[in-house]
Formats: C-alpha cells, sequence, structure tokens
C-alpha cells in the first residue's frame, strides 16, 4: 500500500528542475504530434529537457510514443511523415522547424530498432563512410576510420556485412552513426534484437562514447537492469505524455508504478522491495524512496540487513556469505527446503542410473557438421558430438553465437545433414529421410517468425501440416489449438502484420498442430517486450503435456533457470557443459567461457554466498527469509508481491 | 543406394549453388581484367555486347573468340557458372542439329544457325568475364560516373549488399515449406512428382521472400532519409567525393589500344580468309 504512496509523491516532486543548467542540447516544448489518418494523438505536449553529455532513457510501453519522440529530434518528423506537429523544439542550437532531416541527423543520429535494415552498404567501411560520403564530408574516409577506431571495429574493416554476428552489425550501425560526429546518439532498443552479453557490449561502447567523448546518449529501453547500470536518468511515456522524468534511482523504485507499465524493475530492485515487504517493514521503513538498483547495491544492503536482523534476532544464525562450519548445516538444511519448494523436478542426470529409463528420443553418434564458406573451405560448426535426449526433458541449449545451437535444432529436424556420425530422431536416421518425413515427429519453430509464414492468414499456417496429411477432422483441431494461443481472433491476420509476442503465439501455434513427439524452438523470446516474455515463458512451462521432449536455443537465462530441466553449454561446436539449472549457475567460469550472463537473482545470491545460487526472486526470498519470517509472509496480502516473471 | 542418391542430390543442392553464387558475387579475386578502370571496362564490354551481331565473318568472330576464351578462364569464374553455360551450349546445337536433320534439312541449315550460337557464345563469355572481375561496387561507381542516375547505381550495390541475406531467407522459407509439407509418397517416373513439388515450392517460396522484404525496406528507406542520401542526390559534392577514387590509368590506354589493334587485325585478315 505505502509504497504505492511512495510512487505516488515521487510522482509529483517528479519533473527534475534542471533547467538552470546553461544551454540544453534538447528543448522541447509543448511538444504535440498526430500521424496522418491516425485517431489519436502519437504525443501530446511534450515537455523535455536534456542537458549536453546526459545518458537518459526513455521507457515505456509498446506505442506510447518512444520512437516517435525521437523522430521528432533528427527531422523525421514532420518532413518525413507529414503529420500536425505544434510546439517547439530545439536541437544542438538549431530551431527544428526550420531546419531539414538532412542538418538535423548530422548532430542527431540515431540506431534503429531493427538495425540490420538500416545497413545498406556491402562491406563494414562502407557502412561506416557512408553517411559523411553523402554529406559531402572530404574526410569522409578519415571519419569512417575514426568511427570504426573508437568502437573497436578495426578488425572488421573489411568485412561483408552478411558475414556479421548480430551484435557487429549493431555495432556497423553504431559506427555508421558516429562517423557523422553527432552531438546526441540514440539508440532504439539495443537489447531487443541482441543476446543479453552482446546488448551489454553495446552499452559499455554507449557509456564510453558519453564519458570519454561527452556524447549525449538517449535509449529508448525497458529492461531496466541495463538503465540502473548506464542511465542517468529515465522519461517514462505513457500514451502519447511524458509521465514523469527523474533520475534512474528514483525512477526504478517506482516499482508498482512500472509493473503497472510492464515494465519489470531490476530483480536485485523487487528482491529488495519484496524482502521489505514481506518483513512487514514497509510500514516503518518510513517512507523509503529509494531501493538498490545495481547488483552491487543491493548486495551491500542485503549484508548490512543480515547484520542488522542478526543483531536484533540472537540465537538465529546469519543467513548471509561468509559461511563458517556451523552456518553450513543451517544453510544445507534451508536449501534442502527450497529446492522440494521450487526446484525443477528430477534433474536429468538421474536418468542414466535409473533402470527404468525413459525412452531415447534422440541419439547424436559421433556426429559432425560443416558447411563450405565462400573459400570452399569447410567450416566446422558441429564437431563430433555424442548426446542423447530423453522423454520428459526440457532441454536448454545455450551458448555465445556460432557455437552451433540453431545447427544442432537444423540437424535434428533433417533440414541439415550430418558430414559424418549417424543421428537417429524417433527412430529414424535423418540421412535416409526427407524433413516431410521427420516432420511427423519434429517440429521446428524458427528463431525469425517471418520465415515460418508461408500462407495469407494465421490459419491456414497453422492448418497447413494437418492439411497436407488429410487429417481427419483437421479442422476442430486447428480451432482448438488457436484457441489455446488466444488466436482464434487473429486466425484470418496475415502473420507477418502481428506483433511480436502475437508472431510468436502463431508459430507455436503451427508447431503444436503438427502434434509432435519433440518440439525445437531457436530462440523463442528473443526480441519480445517483457509481458510478451512472461507470457511465452508460461507457454513453453505448458508445453510438457503436448510434447515429449523440448529443446530450446537461448540466451535468455532467465528462462533457463525458471523452465529448463536440462541445460546443455554448447561452444565451438562441442558440448562444454550437460548438466540442471541449479548446478548450471554454480559454474559462473563456464557460463563467462560460453558467454553467458546469468540472471541478475543467481549473481546475487552467489555475492551473498548462497549456495547453491537461488534461480528466482521468490526463492532467494525464501531462502533468505528462512523458517523465522514464514509467519509474517503468511500473512501478507497476495498483490503485495510482484514476481520477477521472466524479463 | 538411396543414401548415394541421396548425397548425389545434396552436392547438387540449393546450398551448393547457394555457395558457388557467394563466391562468384563475393570472392573477391584480383583478376587480369579487375585491374582496369571499371568505365573502360564497361566500354570495352559494350563493344564485345554489340559488335558479333554486326560481323558476319566467321575468321573475326573465331578470331574473337580466342581472346575472350583466355580472358574468362583468368577471371576464375565459377565452375558452376561454366557447366550451366556448356549445357545450354551442347543442348542448342544438338536440338540445331537434330532439327535441322528431322526436317528434311542439311548441314546447310546447320551451319548458319551455329554462326548465331557462336556470336551467343562470344557474347555470353564476354559478359562472364567482365562482370564476374569486376566487383558490383565498382560497377555501380562506373555508372554513377557514366552518368546514369544515383538511384539506379545505388540500386546495384544495395541489391548486392541484399543478395546473400535474400538468399539466406528465401531459403529458409523453402525449409519452411518442406517441415510442414508432404511430399509426394510414389516419386513417380525419373522422380517427376517430387521434382514437380519441389519446384511448386521453390515457386510458391517468392511470395512471402516478396512480403518480407517489402516489410523490411520500411527502415531501410528512413534510414536512407537520415544518413544523408536523398540529400546526396541533389548535392554534387557527394558524387564528386565518391568518384574521386576512379582514375583512367595509362595501362587502361594500353588495354583498349592492344585490343583495338587486335580488332584491326582481324578486320584485315578477315578481309583476306574466309571460312
Amino acid at each position: 500500500m505505502s509504497s504505492l504512496q511512495h510512487a505516488a509523491a515521487a510522482t509529483m516532486t517528479s519533473r527534475a528542475a534542471d533547467s538552470s543548467a546553461p544551454t540544453p542540447i534538447i528543448e522541447m516544448n509543448d511538444v504535440s504530434f498526430q500521424y496522418p489518418g491516425a485517431e489519436g494523438m502519437a504525443l501530446q505536449e511534450i515537455r523535455l529537457t536534456v542537458q549536453p553529455g546526459e545518458f537518459i532513457a526513455i521507457a515505456g510501453t509498446n506505442g506510447s510514443g518512444k520512437s516517435t519522440l525521437c523522430k521528432c529530434l533528427n527531422g523525421l518528423i514532420p518532413n518525413y511523415y507529414v503529420g500536425d506537429l505544434s510546439g517547439s523544439i530545439q536541437v544542438a542550437g538549431m530551431d527544428a522547424s526550420n531546419e531539414t532531416v538532412s542538418s538535423l541527423s548530422r548532430k542527431v543520429t540515431y540506431v534503429f530498432q531493427d538495425f540490420e535494415n538500416q545497413l545498406v552498404r556491402p562491406t563494414v567501411y562502407d557502412e561506416a563512410c557512408f553517411a559523411p560520403l553523402n554529406y559531402g564530408y572530404a574526410d569522409y574516409r578519415q571519419r569512417g576510420e575514426r568511427a570504426l577506431a573508437m568502437l573497436g571495429l578495426e578488425p572488421l574493416r573489411d568485412q561483408w556485412i552478411w558475414q556479421l554476428s548480430g551484435g557487429q552489425k549493431h555495432m556497423t550501425a553504431l559506427a555508421g552513426a558516429l562517423a557523422l560526429d553527432p552531438d546526441v546518439i540514440i539508440v532504439d532498443e539495443p537489447v531487443a534484437q541482441l543476446d543479453p552479453y552482446h546488448a551489454k557490449l553495446i552499452y559499455d561502447k554507449l557509456a564510453m562514447l558519453n564519458k570519454q567523448y561527452g556524447k549525449t546518449i538517449i535509449v529508448i529501453e525497458h529492461h531496466t537492469e541495463f538503465i540502473a547500470d548506464y542511465c542517468d536518468k529515465v522519461v517514462l511515456m505513457d500514451s502519447g505524455t511524458i509521465r514523469w522524468i527523474k533520475p534512474v534511482q528514483e525512477a526504478l523504485s517506482c516499482v508498482d508504478e512500472l509493473a503497472a507499465l510492464n515494465i519489470l524493475p531490476p530483480q536485485v530492485t523487487l528482491a529488495v522491495r519484496n524482502w521489505e515487504a514481506r518483513r512487514g517493514q514497509l510500514a516503518a521503513a518510513t517512507a523509503r524512496q529509494l531501493y538498490p538498483i545495481t547488483l552491487a547495491e543491493a548486495a551491500v544492503y542485503f549484508q548490512k540487513d543480515m547484520e542488522a536482523v542478526d543483531a536484533r534476532q540472537k540465537g538465529y544464525q546469519p543467513q548471509a556469505a561468509l559461511p563458517s562450519t556451523e552456518q553450513a548445516e543451517t544453510i544445507s538444511g534451508r536449501e534442502s527446503q527450497a529446492l522440494s519448494l521450487f526446484a525443477n523436478p528430477v534433474p536429468a542426470l538421474a536418468k542414466a542410473s535409473d533402470a527404468a529409463s525413459p525412452q531415447e528420443l534422440i541419439r547424436f553418434a559421433n556426429v559432425s557438421y560443416g558447411y563450405k564458406t565462400i573459400t570452399r573451405a569447410l567450416h566446422p560448426v558441429i564437431r563430433d558430438l555424442n548426446l542423447s535426449i530423453y522423454e520428459g526433458e526440457r532441454i536448454a541449449l545455450v551458448g555465445n553465437n556460432g557455437a552451433g545451437k540453431s545447427t544442432l535444432l537444423k540437424l535434428i529436424s533433417g533440414i541439415r545433414r550430418p558430414n559424418k556420425g549417424e543421428l537417429t530422431v524417433c527412430g529414424r536416421l535423418t540421412k535416409r529421410h526427407s524433413p516431410e518425413q521427420l516432420s511427423e515427429f519434429v517440429s521446428f519453430i524458427y528463431q525469425h517468425p517471418e520465415e515460418m509464414f508461408i500462407e495469407d492468414s494465421v490459419r491456414k499456417d497453422v492448418e497447413f501440416f494437418p492439411k497436407a496429411r488429410k487429417k481427419e477432422g483437421y479442422s476442430a483441431f486447428v480451432d482448438e489449438v488457436l484457441e489455446r494461443l488466444r488466436l482464434t481472433k487473429l486466425q484470418d491476420r496475415d502473420g507477418r502484420l502481428l506483433s511480436g509476442g502475437q508472431q510468436r503465439r502463431a508459430t507455436l501455434a503451427i508447431g503444436l498442430a503438427m502434434r509432435p513427439t519433440v518440439m525445437l524452438l531457436d530462440e523463442p523470446t528473443a526480441s519480445l517486450d517483457a509481458s510478451s516474455r512472461r507470457e511465452m515463458t508460461a507457454m513453453l512451462a505448458e508445453l510438457q503435456d503436448q510434447v515429449k521432449a523440448t529443446l530450446i536455443a537461448t540466451h535468455d537465462m532467465q528462462l533457463v533457470a525458471e523452465w529448463a530441466n536440462r541445460v546443455i553449454v554448447m561452444h565451438n561446436g562441442r558440448v562444454l557443459l550437460d548438466t540442471d539449472t541449479r548446478s548450471l549457475f554454480r559454474e559462473l567460469h563456464v557460463l563467462e567461457q560460453a558467454g553467458l550472463i546469468p540472471p541478475q537473482i543467481t549473481l546475487l545470491s552467489d555475492r551473498l554466498g548462497l549456495e547453491p545460487p537461488c534461480l528466482s526472486v521468490d526463492e532467494l526470498q525464501s531462502r533468505l527469509t528462512g523458517a523465522a519470517f514464514v509467519d509474517t509472509a503468511e500473512q501478507l496480502p497476495r498483490e503485495e508481491v510482484i514476481t520477477s516473471g521472466s524479463h | 543406394m538411396e543414401a548415394i542418391k541421396q548425397n548425389l542430390i545434396d552436392k547438387l543442392s540449393v546450398e551448393q549453388i547457394k555457395i558457388e553464387l557467394m563466391r562468384t558475387a563475393f570472392g573477391r579475386q584480383s583478376t587480369f581484367l579487375s585491374r582496369f578502370d571499371p568505365r573502360i571496362l564497361i566500354i570495352w564490354y559494350s563493344f564485345f555486347a554489340i559488335a558479333p551481331w554486326f560481323i558476319h565473318n566467321k575468321i573475326i568472330l573465331l578470331g574473337l573468340l580466342v581472346p575472350i576464351i583466355v580472358l574468362t578462364l583468368s577471371s576464375k569464374v565459377s565452375p558452376l557458372v561454366l557447366i550451366i553455360m556448356g549445357v545450354g551450349l551442347v543442348s542448342e546445337i544438338s536440338y540445331i542439329l537434330l532439327g535441322s536433320l528431322l526436317f528434311g534439312g542439311s548441314l546447310a541449315s546447320f551451319w548458319p544457325l551455329m554462326t548465331l550460337t557462336l556470336k551467343i557464345l562470344l557474347i555470353s563469355l564476354a559478359s562472364i568475364a567482365v562482370f564476374s572481375s569486376m566487383d558490383p561496387e565498382k560497377l555501380s561507381d562506373a555508372l554513377l560516373s557514366l552518368g546514369m542516375p544515383a538511384q539506379f547505381s545505388f540500386g546495384v550495390s544495395y541489391g548486392y549488399r541484399m543478395l546473400p541475406i535474400l538468399i539466406e531467407e528465401y531459403h529458409n522459407i523453402i525449409h519452411s515449406f518442406r517441415l510442414r509439407g508432404r511430399s509426394p509418397q510414389r516419386k513417380g517416373i525419373f522422380g517427376w512428382r517430387s521434382l514437380v513439388y519441389l519446384a511448386a515450392i521453390s515457386v510458391r517460396a517468392f511470395y512471402p521472400l516478396i512480403l518480407n522484404t517489402a516489410k523490411r525496406t520500411r527502415t531501410t528507406v528512413e534510414a536512407l532519409e537520415v544518413r544523408g542520401f536523398t540529400y546526396s542526390l541533389v548535392s554534387p559534392d557527394a558524387k564528386k567525393l565518391k568518384l574521386a577514387y576512379l582514375r583512367i590509368r595509362p595501362l587502361d590506354f594500353v588495354f583498349l589500344g592492344c585490343s583495338l589493334c587486335y580488332m584491326i587485325a582481324l578486320a584485315v585478315a578477315g578481309q583476306h580468309f574466309s571460312l
């Protein structure tokens, strides 16, 4: 309750009073905009002042006007999108209404959300030089070179764009923007299309540009863990208006308000907030407005808090860090309790020794696969792999880009065939069977939904498989699948025109309509916003009744933590580690080697010395609370505790 | 047996064709022709693309064929391209031969048709030699420099950038059909049913490809706007800067001169001998 009041109070004091500072780089006054033909206003009375050298996050739900706001700054609005624009916009000392796209976008550069489509030149170097060349800067080559050097991209200078990984493409797009030597760099949702590891690299570069070169950085972002680590200020947008502008810690402490807008606060902030709520300290904490928002802050907070609790409750063992021989017992006792409550059932490793072992569905026997590069050399992707997959497994395949995860899925689906070794899928050698024959057992959901929409409506796509096989009564079954995935209303729409979350649901429906034994999914939660991601995670959890085994290739460590019962870490085409989730997060060095970043909560529990590390906010909560606080927890109204979900 | 057949099909697979295509486009090899200025090459090529139609002397045509074959070989052209050409040539010659014999003609009607084949061969080899030596970027710049609209020359180089991505996506869409479709149970004689099935898929896969491409160009067009492409269309500076690297050097004149001398020699020879 009272936290809501805090949020409200914070809102009142919102608009940061920094108008006293000298010439702002961006000043928007009462800006409103309406797209031609649109009913509502896209922007309403926007008032925003940005000082040079700030690092700002614009957060908000889809359609809240974040991108529209940014497009006002580089002149795309109203020069390219002609609509009704009112109010005044000052950018880098220019009055935007008198300027063109070309004069504004030299000062304010933009990295698009689907940055791949912003790259128009064949090589990295050409791409970096493109904008300065167009604007007729005689030193365009030096500008390009300098931008590449600033981002450490020299080694990629002569690479073809199509050879780059997602992270490298994003860097290249950034270099292309940087080459104009802009004052302001706007980056639209960098985390959405990248895995966390590469997103962090991008943010590190942005921070460097901000600190070392004094660039003003604006990111459109709803991944609060990144906001907490990098940004100074948060602009929260809601249906075309700015709800508030706050310094980052104050902003992210508005846990309930953000959650109401489907923006999940950092896991550590949630943990602290729920921790205080559960201990009934919320009221007592006398108008606490600021929560810790970064890992380091949260670790300090919990350590201090533990000591305080410890002092107050003599006789009760401290839960945090510094394990001594005495504490070891307590912790392990609590561990078993936590495991029974929260851990995934039956670690996969048990099956080997089990006498009545479950059915083996897939077996890789010395499988190698590689493809030819344009120099005709064989590029190995999978190296001499031995692996078995059994009924009842929910496998997360993790590893950095190029580790061979997607290829492994393609091999199982039959659209790639091993160069060496034998791969058996549901009793069939993939070598001898066509993808059409294997599709009776396996359904493969691509990373890019658009490549799965081969018909002009969702329904036709979903019924493609049963219809081609003339399955009896398929129509009713398709109805059922559509209903289950809440697609009934969307069934006549073209899949390409749906939102990201809807597209994922549609591809899942396509897969389910095949009634597969094994389901393969490639990055099912990539580029989804927080709520769609949570929804997807829930749906994946339901899958286990429909199929015998599921394999997901993913970078989403929260999904791994909450969904998988077996984790295979791949590196350079080999299995680096094959284990369950809990042991996975114990092996921090293996994760590092594979370029993976564990969920924040796992890192926090590691810092607090909890062994084994926790997988979710709730689990940390209960492990920290221990038996002593169970009673208070039960008395707490359910709504008070916001669960972490997938993020 | 089945496995061997499958293996053979794999060798001639989309994957293989893809690699060869990419190799032709992105191989970045330095060849004899790639040393010359692209504009000179375009002028040189346009002669070889047009002149053979007006030359009827077989001595001259055969005389032209010799250096063109040498140039083609020096251009390290992908074997796939040559094989496709070879198959086309052999089948054309054989159907002309068959046709003229079946319909009561004789070798008398065969000869003039062979001249046509020779001309086509000449032109295609010249195209292969020139275009596989010239990287599309240079081609695009040369076109711009020769006065083509900037949109057109940009289109060439953008196509070059997009080609691999489109091929990849096309391939994935085909897989999408195969992962959900059902191949014919009986393959038919020479597997004609399977062939029809695959051919139908390869045509149908174009529709999603086109729609997806249309969708993605939205960002591209905005990006071109903010990255100054539209600005460069009206600013002469950009064009000048972009083309500043193109230089016609003495070597280019030597190349043109040699070609001219050879042509004159051929023409003289053609006057004295005939076939």
